[in-house]
């Protein structure tokens, strides 16, 4: 298949504290791989450095053979790597279609999208996720079930390789989050390389193939969702700090 | 490319329903209306008193759009507009009066010095953050206003006398009217278009969420400069129009204050709307006119302003324009 | 000639620290960058001006110093009152009002009283030999004063218990409030000082300096220029900030040219937002 990315050693330092120590791991191409860890361990952290939001102090970013660390974010998602938010980011004044057209609007989204018209392009995105009647409203009014599905087609617009999701579900009720898991699926079914990070691990862990965990900036080990589960050390870095696991 | 070639064959064809369709809209209809109205008033007076008034709202009306399309639609507020019109006028003033240019090329030169400039200063100044851009630009203004005050460099720079009996641009008003007229509506026109295209959505973006933005594959750094250019070329525009009405300039014109006349105009009109700037241009400066017999303009101006600030975040134009809208579609038996 | 340098260059840091603590708090602690802040000192010293006629000797001019003391600091609360705290969801539109109450204040005090620049005598108008160098008593008195205001400050932002909210609120607004601190007040609190600050700098500069309608725009991009040289959010950097800027500007002043001195702190923004935006000292981002 491939290696579709490598991260090695990566470590990220603020004044006193080492958010991100010694990391590293493999992403093989067509993988559905998540990443995680109790609170603060240093996910979000981790997707900054690969998604070029942050500079890591020392480590090596490789996508598809290609050196990204330190790339500007831009450049990263039209190499193939689209990252999303914890906090929902969207255009707050401009309507759900203007906000997937931006991202079609990309070097990257722009090449695809021409052939099709980028507009109807944009609306047929908002469609896969199940928000084209919604187009011309503009997101402040959205619901927040709704807004992470307009994460996901803002992503989408991007025309990723590898998209990095960061805590899909946080916040969503269950059926909601059951709405998400589908799309997501879709997407990995056609062939998109997806890491994602959760703190909710319900669905997480159905989701995935295989697991990274990790605490305090450390890697801690990785495999198939049913032995990380119970490896010892995970539970104790979740259950030592009264975390919801399962 | 083939289905972009049948886009644009289809939008041309499209495009005289188009027109007609926008005419008989509200904001069509009432900006046919004005724009004619323009084009009339030489018809109805040739003062050269009364057409300098509108001729100064004209070009106030482009250099505040200017300053809207950066700060409505990119979200970058400046207080350094004037800079650019300052510089522009300058460039413009000096070659009509000691090189014999004509205004076209004088003027030309003037706009593309402007964007030279705009190129650097958006280069330095639009990595920094909403209230050091504007500290930053502000400061730029008062820097250049001093520089060419200084008497040491009278012979490159004028002096704090600046630059006067600039020839205008032609021996008739009405001629110098109708050109600032058209330039007036090409510049709105090109303005208004930008931010309805792609490149208006990008600029938005950046206005809304530049994180967001730079995550959705935008280069942001290059659209702000892009951004920047434009508000500084047609500022240039202004300035080098406003030379050759006024017929002189002097380092005054750099002053924070005069990049914050902009800013008020666009305020009066609503800001990001482009279109509004040109309301609030004329009403600054008929206001301006009435008022300057009864007490310092300046003095009213600053108390107008604060209370535009303090309590009217929308601008004027947007309620005056929802009435006569209800008023509008009355009419047409809407 | 050195000597004199040396003493004018204290007098003016001695100022500029003044300014500099008042306007370097209320970015720190707000987060906000008060375009009005040399519309303090401006009005501070028309307020000095006018009412000094009415006080007569040595008391009189010191009773009308305090007095401008009183009535500045209540222009500063109501001017946060008035203008600040509405606005202060949106950092432009807090610039754009604070820059708005300036010009105002610069265009009343031109139509109230006139555009000319004018004059206030000192009482402190004695010659003292100082090391072979004969200074003005006031310019010793400004330097002593600033030195004890600092002073002062300092020790109330570090030992005092409102000094204390002053510096969580400054850290982090949102924990702060929920610690119990009134958020709304300490930016009040702040914002009165900094006028306060503004209004003593005015009254023991003027004298030795002028009263003039545009005084205030000279006022605010020294003070940026102090606070963006110091770290617009550190105190200790805009002591340092306004020893530099005070000494550099009478450098220029004595030897270059005393037109070029008033360039002088707009350069240095210039530059310093090019090569260092964080400042000297800074810990927030600006970029």
């Amino acid at each position: 298949m491939g290696v579709i990315l490598e991260v090695k050693s990566l470590t990220k330092k603020y004044s006193g504290l080492t958010a991100v120590n010694d990391f590293s791991f493999e992403i093989q191409k067509g993988e559905f791989v998540g990443l995680i860890g109790p609170n603060g361990a240093g996910k979000t952290t981790i997707f900054n450095l690969i998604s070029g939001f942050e500079k890591p102090n020392s480590g090596k970013i490789i996508f598809n053979g290609i050196n990204i660390t330190g790339m500007k974010p831009y450049k990263i998602v039209n190499l193939g790597v689209t990252r999303t938010f914890q906090l929902v980011r969207a255009f707050k004044f401009m309507t759900l279609l203007d906000n997937v057209k931006v991202s079609c609007l990309s070097k990257r989204g722009k090449k695809l999208a021409q052939d099709y018209g980028i507009d109807e392009y944009a609306s047929t995105i908002l469609a896969s996720v199940g928000l084209v009647d919604k187009a011309r409203i503009p997101p402040v009014i959205l619901p927040h079930g709704d807004l992470r599905k307009l994460q996901i087609g803002k992503a989408l617009g991007t025309n990723p390789q590898l998209l990095l999701l960061d805590e899909p579900f946080s916040g969503l009720s269950h059926e909601e989050a059951q709405g998400i898991t589908d799309l997501i699926k879709k997407l990995h079914d056609d062939g998109v390389t997806v890491f994602m990070t959760g703190h909710v691990l319900r669905e997480l862990m159905h989701l995935v193939h295989r697991v990274i965990a990790m605490h305090q900036g450390k890697f801690i080990t990785e495999g198939p969702p049913r032995e990380v589960a119970n490896n010892k050390i995970v539970l104790e870095a979740y259950l030592g700090r009264g975390e919801k696991f399962a | 490319m083939k289905s972009r070639v049948k886009n644009l064959n289809a939008k041309i064809k499209e495009f005289p329903n188009y027109l007609k369709d926008w005419i008989k809209s509200f904001k069509g209809g009432l900006t046919v209306f004005c724009v004619i109205g323009l084009f009339l008033i030489p018809l109805i007076t040739t003062s050269p008193y009364f057409l300098g008034i509108f001729m100064l709202s004209m070009i106030y009306a482009i250099f505040s759009a200017s300053w809207d399309l950066l700060a409505g639609f990119v979200g970058k507020v400046s207080f350094g507009q004037a800079i650019f019109f300052g510089l522009s006028g300058y460039i413009v003033g000096s070659l009509l009066k000691f090189n014999n240019y004509i205004w076209w090329s004088a003027l030309i030169i003037g706009i593309t010095f402007s964007v030279l400039i705009g190129l650097i200063i958006g280069g330095i100044t639009l990595r920094l953050k909403g209230p050091y851009l504007a500290l930053g630009t502000m400061v730029i203004g008062i820097i250049l206003q001093k520089v060419f005050a200084l008497y040491q460099l009278k012979p490159i720079l004028y002096g704090d006398q600046g630059i006067s009996g600039i020839p205008p641009l032609s021996s008739s008003s009405v001629v110098t009217y109708y050109v600032i007229l058209i330039l007036m509506i090409i510049s709105f026109i090109i303005m208004i278009k930008i931010t309805k295209i792609n490149l208006g959505t990008i600029f938005r973006s950046i206005r809304d969420d530049e994180t967001g933005a730079e995550a959705s594959g935008i280069n942001t750094v290059k659209y702000k400069i892009i951004a920047f250019i434009i508000s500084s070329c047609f500022a240039g525009l202004a300035g080098g129009l406003f030379v050759m009405y006024n017929r002189a300039i002097n380092p005054l014109v750099f002053q924070p204050l005069y990049s914050f006349y902009a800013l008020v105009m666009a305020a009066l009109g609503g800001i990001a709307t482009i279109s509004g700037s040109a309301l609030g241009a004329f009403i600054f400066v008929f206001l301006g006119e009435i008022v300057r017999d009864l007490a310092d303009p300046l003095f009213i101006f600053s108390i107008i302003l604060i209370l535009i600030v303090r309590f009217a975040s929308e601008g004027i134009l947007r309620s005056a324009l929802e009435r006569l809208r209800d008023f509008w579609d009355i009419l047409i038996g809407r | 000639m050195i000597e004199e340098f040396l003493v004018f260059g204290a007098a003016q840091s001695a100022v500029y620290a003044l300014l500099a603590m008042g306007y370097s708090l209320v970015y720190g602690v707000g987060g906000i960058l008060n375009l009005a802040h040399g519309a303090y000192y401006l009005l501070a010293t028309y307020i000095f001006f006018w009412l000094l006629p009415f006080f007569v000797g040595a008391f009189g001019f010191i009773l009308g110093m305090i007095l401008t003391l009183i009535i500045i600091s209540l222009i500063g609360m109501a001017s946060y009152l008035l203008i600040i705290k509405p606005l202060q969801d949106h950092e432009i539109s807090v610039l754009i009002g604070t820059f708005a109450l300036a010009f105002f204040c610069e265009q009343l005090v031109s139509v109230l009283f006139d555009p000319r620049t004018k004059s206030i005598s000192t009482i402190w108008d004695a010659n003292i030999n100082f090391f072979g160098v004969q200074i003005l008593l006031h310019r010793i008195i400004l330097i002593i004063t600033a030195l004890i205001a600092v002073g002062l400050v300092t020790l109330f932002i570090n030992k005092s218990k409102l000094g204390k909210s002053i510096r969580a609120v400054s850290q982090d607004k949102e924990a702060a409030s929920l610690m119990g601190i009134n958020v709304d007040r300490i930016l009040m609190y702040t914002v009165t000082i900094s006028a306060f600050l503004a209004g003593l700098a005015a009254v023991f500069y003027c004298p030795i300096d002028r009263v003039a309608p545009y005084m205030g725009w000279v006022v605010l991009t020294d003070s940026i220029a102090i606070v963006i040289l110091g770290g617009m959010d550190s105190l200790p950097g805009s002591l340092v900030g306004a020893f530099i800027l005070g000494y550099v500007r009478m450098f220029t002043n004595f030897f270059i040219d005393p037109v070029i001195s008033t360039i002088m702190p707009v350069l240095v923004i210039i530059i310093i937002l090019v090569i260092r935006p964080r400042g000297l000292f800074g810990k927030k981002e600006i970029k």
